[in-house]
């Protein structure tokens, strides 16, 4: 069969019906609603951003039923939020492979504003690439960039296929002006925690450092921190981390996302001309409050 | 029945104009015999000129107007065009895929073209006075600018939906085409 535009144009239709259908309105602001995504049963996902007060949230769903959700936990860093509701209420999301997604491939932004039915926008994938971190800090497993218009109010609602499936949540904030979207993958690994801790938990050394020929330079290290406790001094150079010959901060930072916290790491540092070990149990972060 | 988008688009230029007032230049689409349709703030008053796809210049007067929801219907003799074909906007299911005809920015039957993103009120919180944010619109996600007023909006079948009118927040509004027929049959009696 000939693919017209009118087929084309009922094949996007039926993908904002059928993606739609996992797709909340979220109050968690005033005025202009934002929007979550049914990640799984009873659990929703949204922009941390959008979420402005910790109490008081409501959802509406795509029935029009607007019901209470509690805050589960919130990443700045991944600007992604957690909300929990009943069980049983709508259909789980669908999810698609976002590390199939080239430049080029058409996409949809789908979005619920109170009580009406879904919105959409349409677009294309503009850029790709692998991991990065947000300016936030936050660490997120793939680059997807497109051309959609995140309007007001569809900020945590789904990328999704023209198949319906879902490819990852939409951020307004995390970069401007192209519209931004955290994968399937980095959504699962963060909820996974914000469920079982409330907060995503980033490893910690308690020390400065900055490059020098053949390693890092130890500039400042925290009181009763993890890198005091290993030991480590300022002035010592750091030559490898678990293994790994180090010669710049960023490296140290990758390897302190995941479940690093309470690992402990091998250090090789030179310290007056001489090798020197040590063994660095890895902290959490100290949290600032909100 | 199914056409490629080129066809579409082809019905649907054949009955768009161009509308001069002044120094201003909008679009406006033939509605029937010697009627075409256009915004309100397109054709403010008395006598405007409509300039034809063939290039023919005709006198056109503003017949009568409604200011609130931007709509004015010319009376243009001798237009000889065919009148557009339409279809309900409550129809439409959001992702449908939408284009736009009119002259933005003076260039002449410019499409452009994206999908249906909602149809209704706007939300709280579009920066818009509240008693045009409640009005019914037909909301695109697709590019207009100045010169889209009073051009059509239509489906992948080239069936009008609604009257390009402005953007609000990046998002096209347009006026629901059922809106500019009721007016039509209330005034025309």
């Amino acid at each position: 069969m000939a693919v017209t535009l009118s087929t084309f144009s009922d094949q996007l239709a039926d993908a904002v019906e059928h993606g739609a259908k996992s797709v909340v309105s979220v109050h968690a602001r005033p005025r202009l609603p934002s929007t979550g995504v049914h990640w799984r049963d009873g659990v929703i996902v949204t922009t941390e951003a959008t979420v402005r007060r910790d109490d008081g949230i409501t959802v509406t769903l795509p029935d029009g039923r607007r019901i209470p959700a509690q805050l589960k936990g919130r990443d700045p860093g991944t600007d992604l939020a957690v909300l929990g509701i009943p069980t049983g209420q709508l259909p789980a999301a669908t999810f698609g492979d976002p590390t199939a997604l080239r430049p080029g491939h058409l996409v949809l932004a789908l979005g619920r504003t109170g009580d009406s039915g879904p919105r959409a926008a349409f677009g294309a994938v503009s850029a790709t690439g692998g991991k990065w971190r947000s300016w936030k800090g936050g660490e997120i497993d793939l680059w997807i960039q497109s051309d959609l218009t995140i309007y007001p109010g569809l900020g945590g609602g789904p990328l999704v296929s023209p198949d319906a499936t879902i490819l990852g949540i939409n951020s307004g904030g995390l970069s401007r002006p192209l519209a931004t979207t955290i994968p399937v993958s980095t959504v699962e690994r963060v909820i996974t925690q914000l469920l079982t801790k409330g907060y995503v938990a980033r490893g910690w050394l308690g020390a400065a450092m900055q490059p020098v020929h053949g390693g890092l330079v130890v500039l400042s290290v925290e009181p009763d921190g993890p890198a005091a406790l290993a030991g480590l001094m300022v002035g010592d150079v750091i030559t490898s981390l678990d293994g790994h010959a180090v010669e710049h901060p960023d490296q140290v930072l990758d390897l302190l996302v995941g479940d690093i916290v309470g690992r402990t790491l091998k250090v090789e540092l030179i310290r007056g001309g001489k090798q020197v070990r040590a063994d660095l149990l890895v902290g959490e972060r100290p949290r600032r409050t909100r | 029945m199914s056409t490629p988008g080129y066809e579409a688009s082809a019905w649907v230029k054949d009955c768009v104009v161009e509308v001069h007032q002044g120094a201003g230049v909008g679009s406006g689409l033939t509605w029937a015999f010697d009627v075409v349709v256009t915004n309100a703030h397109v054709a403010r008053a008395g006598k405007v000129q409509v300039r034809l796809p063939d290039g023919n210049i005709r006198d056109a007067w503003v017949r009568f107007a409604d200011r609130e929801r931007d709509i004015a219907v010319l009376d243009v003799p001798r237009l000889g065009l065919p009148a557009v074909r339409r279809r309900d906007p409550a129809d439409l299911r959001p992702g449908e895929v939408l284009f736009a005809i009119g002259h933005p920015l003076g260039v002449r039957h410019a499409m452009s073209s994206g999908i249906l993103h909602a149809v209704g009120p706007l939300p709280d919180g579009y920066p818009i006075p509240a008693q045009l944010r409640r009005l019914p619109w037909v909301q695109a996600d697709l590019r207009l600018a100045p010169g889209n007023s009073g051009g059509p909006i239509a489906d992948a079948e080239g069936r009008v939906v609604g009257m390009s009118t402005m953007i609000v927040g990046g998002l096209a509004l347009a006026v629901p085409i059922t809106a500019v027929e009721a007016l039509v049959h209330a005034r025309a009696a």
